[in-house]
């Protein structure tokens, strides 16, 4: 079945096919990619927290960063 | 980083080192989406120039930084205010990338980023399977100016490694 036939049900109850599921997605990612620098920053040592504990990637050094 | 920033400024206005810019993956992340990475990459022009063995000198950053206290090192890098921090020498591409770099602010301090091109170029001459992938990043997402972007590849030879990424996008 094509990406256009494929149709899924969003959690605001919207019916888009797999193709729109795509494009939104490829939206977001340029949506997050114009963030403020700084909020960036924010969101790394989140990641950076994330594979210490729940990745159990021992060797990452997360930023001690206290201003952002 | 912002404390971070504020402390290579500091090495730039006492003299040690000529001038700096942001590189590898936060240079990237300044253009893309953020995405995991482990360091702070800055390319510096130290103040002392290469010597007769073609040598470059950093000792004098490190020396002047362990006098202000920044004395960890974790690895390859020290660590300046809570981040981990990577100098390298800029020669070449990254000396031209660097020349032509991007000053930004960061929470109201200066401080300048490498452009997408030239984090394309660079990361194009590392060519490892994560440099390929903040390629497609920046591809994706970055705004890049394709005629500078194709005049760095050709000055690099680099274009034969483009194309072979830029077919799977």
């Amino acid at each position: 079945m094509s990406e256009e036939k494929i149709k899924i049900l969003t959690k605001d109850n919207r019916i888009i096919t797999l193709k729109e599921l795509f494009e939104e997605q490829e939206k977001t990612h340029k949506e997050q990619a114009s963030l403020p620098f700084e909020e960036k920053i924010r969101i790394l040592v989140e990641l950076q927290k994330l594979a210490l504990n729940w990745g159990n990637r021992k060797n990452v050094i997360v930023w001690d960063i206290k201003d952002v | 980083m912002r404390k971070t920033l504020e402390v290579i400024n500091e090495l730039k206005r006492e003299g040690l080192i000529k001038d700096y810019a942001i590189g590898g993956a936060i240079a990237a992340l300044r253009w893309t989406e953020p995405f995991f990475t482990r360091d702070l990459d800055i390319f510096v022009i130290p103040q002392k120039e290469p010597n007769e063995k073609e040598l470059v000198i950093l000792s004098d950053i490190y020396e002047y930084l362990k006098d202000r206290g920044y004395n960890q090192w974790i690895g390859q890098w020290l660590i300046i205010e809570g981040v981990p921090v990577e100098f390298i020498p800029a020669e070449g591409l990254a000396r031209e990338a660097l020349d032509n770099a991007i000053t930004i602010e960061f929470e109201g301090i200066e401080t300048r980023v490498i452009s997408p091109e030239y984090l394309i170029a660079l990361f194009l001459k590392a060519f490892r399977e994560k440099d390929k992938a903040k390629i497609q990043l920046l591809l994706q997402q970055a705004e890049i100016n394709m005629e500078r972007l194709k005049l760095l590849l050709n000055k690099y030879n680099l274009t034969g490694r483009f194309n072979s990424i830029y077919k799977n996008e």
